[in-house]
Order: C-alpha cells, then sequence, then structure tokens
C-alpha cells in the first residue's frame, strides 16, 4: 500500500543505477507487499474511475512507472495497479503522524492526531492492518529513503575507504532516528511482534543491503551473506547502545560504532588471514607428503 | 439470524451468480424465494421484523450459537472507533453494535484519563442509531435504559431509511450495517448514500450473513439454515414464516466478491472482505478518500 508508493520510487532510482538493481534482491519487496494480503482479500476494483491526474503522488509515480518498466525485474502485479489514490493520503497521515510520536509514541493516538492535522477523519487510521507496525514501517522506509538520497547525492563518501563509509552510512541512519530515542524502545518492540517481524527483518535486510552497496560491494556467494549478517549485528548492536546512550549528541554510540565496525573489518583480515594461513599450511603438508610419497614410490 | 433494517430486497431477476448492477432496478423484487411487488416488500418485511423485534436477541442467540455477539466485536474492532468520533450505525435498533463502540471508545477514555497530556481523547463521541422499523428502535432504546445509557447524549435514535438518510454530506467519521444490507431493496443507493454522509478518510463497514463455499461445510449448513432454523423460530418465537424469508434472503444476497464491487462501483477505495466462519457471515469495508 502506502509502501507499494516508497518502493516504486526506490525502483526508478535502481534503475538509474544499472549495477545496484542487478545486486539488490526485488522479489523481497514484493513478499513484503503481498504478506499484507494473507488475510483479506482485496479485488482490485474501480475499473471505471479514472486516477486523479491532478493527485500529484499519483502522477508522480505512474511516471517512475513508466520510466522503470524497461527493467525486468520489477514484480508484474505492481506494474498492474498502480497506486491508488488512498494510499497518498495514507502516507500523508502517517507522515503527519510522526510529528506527534514524541508526544503521543508510536501509537494508535498519534495517527488519530495526525489524521486530524492533515484535515482526514481519524477513520482512516482503522483501515491500517496492523496500525502502529504500519507507523514505525512507514518510519523506517522514510529513512532509508532519505539514506539513499544521501548516497546517490553523496559526494561526502568519495575519497572514503570502505571501512570509514560504512561508519559514516550507520551513522547518517541512525542519526535519522536520534530525535525519537526517547520512544525508540518502543518501536523496537513493536518490531520485534510476532505479527510483525517479519517485516522488520526484511526492511533491516534491505537497509543492510544498501550500506553494503553504497561502501562499493560486489561480492557474491557465502562472503555476501556473511558481510550482511556481520554488518546487522554491528548495526542492530549500536542501535541498542544508543537507547541508554546519554552523552551529548551520542559521542559514546559513535564511538563505540568505529570500534564495532573495525572490529569487523579486523574480522575480515583475520579471516583472510586465516585462509592464507590454510593455504599455506596446506601447500606445505602437500608437498612435504609429495616429497614423501615420492620418496616411498622411488624406493 | 440477526436481520434488521426494513424496506425491500433485492430484485428478483438476480440469478444467484453474477448478475450486473443494472439488473437491481427491476419492479419485481425477491421476498425470500417468492416474488413479491417492490411496494408490496418493503410492508412485508417490515412485518416480519415487528413480528420478531420482541424475540430478535433470544433468537440470535439461539441461532448462531452466541457467535453474533463474536462478530459484532469484530466489526467494531475492525472499525477502531476514536474519541469524538461521529458515527452512524444503520438498521442497528437494537442497539448492538452501538453499544459495543461506546463501550470500546470509553475504555480509550479511559487509558487517556492517566495520561494528563493527552486531553484531545475527551472529546465526546456521538452515536446516531438509525432503523427503518420503530419496533426495533423501541427494543434498543429500552437496552439503553437497562444499561443505565438512557440519559447518555451519545446515543441518537433516529427512525429513517437507509435509501434515503437524512444526515448531511461528509458529516460522519464511520458508517456500519450489521445485518441489514440484505433487506433493502436497492443496494446500490443504500451504498451511495453512505458514501456520501461520510466524510473523507471516513469508513465504510458491513456485517452480513453471506454465502459458503466450502464443500461439506455448505452442505451442513444449508440443512441447518432450511430444515433447523424455522423450526426453531417456531418453537422459540412461534414465527416460522419470519425465520424462513431470513434463511431464504440470505440466499439472494450477491456473493462476497460481487457485493465487493458493488461497494467499490459506488466510490469506496481500499474495498477489502474477510470472511468468518467461511463465509457464514462476511465483514466488507470500504474508505472514503
Amino acid at each position: 500500500m502506502y509502501r507499494t508508493v516508497v518502493n516504486r520510487i526506490l525502483l526508478t532510482k535502481n534503475t538509474g543505477g544499472g549495477r545496484r538493481c542487478l545486486l539488490r534482491f526485488p522479489d523481497l519487496r514484493t513478499a513484503v507487499t503481498s504478506s499484507r494480503f494473507s488475510t483479506t482479500t482485496e479485488p482490485q476494483t474501480s475499473p471505471n474511475r479514472p486516477l486523479n491526474p491532478a493527485d500529484s503522488s499519483t502522477s508522480s509515480s505512474s511516471t517512475s512507472f513508466q520510466t522503470s518498466s524497461g527493467a525486468g525485474d520489477i514484480p508484474r502485479q505492481e506494474r498492474k495497479n498502480p497506486p491508488a489514490e488512498y494510499q497518498g493520503e495514507q502516507a500523508r497521515v502517517l507522515q503527519a503522524s510522526l510529528r506527534h510520536v514524541l508526544r503521543l509514541g508510536w501509537s494508535e493516538e498519534a495517527m488519530i492526531a495526525g489524521a486530524k492535522e492533515v484535515g482526514i477523519s481519524p477513520s482512516i487510521v482503522g483501515s491500517f492492518p496492523r496500525k502502529e507496525a504500519a507507523l514505525v514501517e512507514f518510519f523506517m522506509d522514510d529513512c532509508l529513503q532519505r539514506l539513499i538520497d544521501r548516497i546517490d547525492s553523496g559526494e561526502e563518501l568519495q575519497d572514503l575507504i570502505p571501512s570509514q563509509r560504512i561508519y559514516k552510512l550507520v551513522r547518517f541512519r541512525l542519526e535519522m532516528q536520534a530525535p525519537y530515542i526517547s520512544k525508540w524502545p518502543q518501536a523496537l518492540s513493536i518490531q520485534a511482534h510476532p505479527l510483525n517481524v517479519s517485516t522488520s527483518f526484511k526492511q533491516r535486510a534491505m537497509l543492510v543491503d544498501e550500506i553494503w552497496h553504497a561502501a562499493g560491494d560486489e561480492a557474491s556467494g557465502l562472503d555476501w551473506y556473511v558481510k550482511r549478517t556481520v554488518l546487522g549485528g554491528v548495526y542492530s548492536t549500536t542501535e541498542i547502545y544508543m537507547l541508554t546512550d546519554s552523552s551529548p549528541e551520542f559521542r559514546d554510540t559513535w564511538l563505540f560504532l568505529d570500534n564495532r565496525v573495525k572490529d569487523a573489518f579486523d574480522l575480515k583480515k583475520t579471516i583472510q588471514e586465516a585462509t592464507y594461513l590454510a593455504e599455506a599450511v596446506g601447500a606445505g603438508m602437500g608437498s612435504s607428503l609429495q616429497g614423501f610419497v615420492g620418496k616411498v614410490i622411488q624406493r | 439470524m440477526a436481520l434488521r433494517l426494513v424496506t425491500k430486497n433485492l430484485s428478483s431477476r438476480i440469478s444467484p451468480k453474477l448478475c450486473s448492477a443494472s439488473l437491481l432496478h427491476s419492479h419485481a423484487t425477491s421476498f425470500g424465494f417468492k416474488e413479491v411487488r417492490e411496494e408490496e416488500k418493503s410492508q412485508m418485511v417490515g412485518k416480519v421484523f415487528s413480528n420478531v423485534a420482541s424475540n430478535y436477541d433470544l433468537m440470535n442467540d439461539f441461532m448462531s450459537g452466541g457467535l453474533h455477539r463474536l462478530w459484532k466485536d469484530r466489526l467494531v474492532s475492525k472499525l477502531s472507533p476514536f474519541p469524538g468520533m461521529k458515527h452512524l450505525d444503520v438498521a442497528g435498533g437494537t442497539g448492538d453494535v452501538a453499544f459495543r463502540i461506546l463501550e470500546s471508545v470509553n475504555s480509550i477514555k479511559r487509558r487517556a484519563l492517566q495520561d494528563p497530556l493527552n486531553d484531545d481523547l475527551q472529546e465526546e463521541i456521538r452515536i446516531y442509531v438509525c432503523d427503518i422499523n420503530p419496533n426495533m428502535l423501541d427494543v434498543g432504546k429500552n437496552r439503553a435504559l437497562e444499561k443505565g445509557l438512557g440519559e447518555d447524549k451519545s446515543l441518537v435514535w433516529v427512525q429513517g431509511d437507509a435509501e434515503a438518510l437524512s444526515f448531511e454530506d461528509n458529516s460522519m467519521d464511520g458508517y456500519t450495517i450489521a445485518f441489514g444490507i440484505r433487506n433493502v431493496t436497492h443496494i446500490e443507493k443504500v451504498l451511495s448514500e453512505a458514501y456520501r454522509v461520510l466524510k473523507r478518510g471516513g469508513r465504510f463497514l458491513c456485517l452480513e450473513l453471506s454465502h459458503v463455499d466450502i464443500p461439506v461445510f455448505k452442505e451442513l449448513y444449508d440443512f441447518y439454515s432450511f430444515s433447523v432454523i424455522p423450526r426453531l423460530g417456531e418453537i422459540v418465537a412461534g414465527d416460522r414464516e419470519s425465520y424462513r424469508y431470513l434463511v431464504e434472503s440470505i440466499r439472494r444476497f450477491p456473493p462476497q466478491e460481487k457485493f465487493a464491487s458493488m461497494i467499490a462501483d459506488a466510490g469506496f477505495q481500499k474495498v477489502e472482505y474477510e470472511n468468518l466462519v467461511g463465509g457464514v457471515v462476511a465483514i466488507h469495508s470500504g474508505l472514503k478518500i
């Protein structure tokens, strides 16, 4: 729903930077959106009513629609159904609700206040299947989008080595939730709810993936999984550390993050060294074995 | 089981399968499986409800095994009412849905009381209960008195026709119709009236007895409806015919998909439905933007 709007914008961006869209998993997004409809059936109707062309969200997404149709990896059903008007309205409500989160928490009340602010009947809150989870997920998507924008505009990242890039990107992302830090534990608990955990896990996977791409990683194979797991760990531990950090401007958090990223890259080196060592040992063993066998055969 | 709102029913020419909405404008209509003229139909349905009003709750419990309470709870939880809401419950003469909404909002308020920052949740809710049949409204009013809600300004009892509501455009946050839309003559008229009175962002929710498609369960359900319910009606309420009308009118009602597309045609977006108990009842919902 509202997320598909965001997704579609995401997808357009991807086609711009050809390399990226190959490595990202696009089917994951379909999984995210389609999982919504598991319990309720939604006949995609209203064929006889034209979409309002004046509506900015509709028109912008329909253009992205056309540009992205060239890329072969876009889920089919998304192409057929351009986002309906209500998705734009829901997104507006959620956007406005974020301003009330500090006061009211990640809650239905914040969403009601948000709907009142944009002049829509708060009844619309009932149309979100998992109310406060929708708000948290919208925020996660929004942050990811902002991060991508920043990466795309990014002069900041050019002269940095990978570990510094990772550090910087994770910091950008975590800084976005700094204003909500007093309410963030609540958001985490909503994300950890069994009904929501699959979506939040996917969102984190997407985030970590984005960061690795921005850091210039083109790995494939087993390494791909290792890298993402490690970065996921670094991100989550730092996120948790941040919750209890009372230092000015989260200085301790950034120090902690820096150390964790360094650890991770050390780990990578260690693994590499271990591989070299194993290879060397193997080679050594091999040659001595060869020599031994050779001697045996000579006799 | 729970039927309400009197007017008339669907046109007679509806084939049990899909049919185009234009056919609904015919002048003969159905009363259960019988065909009658439109004008007679509203009187006949009116008579049915006047007959059953006194035993209405008892029979609901008997026929659904108490399940209708859970279905109504589910309807209200899908609605997610909020303080300050203006809600219209059509065909809700006995107040079942209205009382539940009120209860749900009061519990939100009680929670909000503990949080002094949050004063915008203290607004009054207003629920308009609209029913065409005064006998059913009387049942609701009496129950409100029993519950000690007689003086409550949140509940407004209105006698009115769902096809021509007396409320202004864009005045309601929510619209529910529970076990009522089956009994009206022009479903599309009711839907377009619902669309008219709702505000932007307002939601339409409809709880209705619907169609079962699960093979063995369907046969059981049919046996139960045609053999058990009329007899039950005879024994408990002393009125076999009214309850035979009930089960027949359920079969006449458009199936879930068809009804969903009718809701969408009325202008609603995000039209969804949820089957409960395999389709014995379905909750349809739509959003007005």
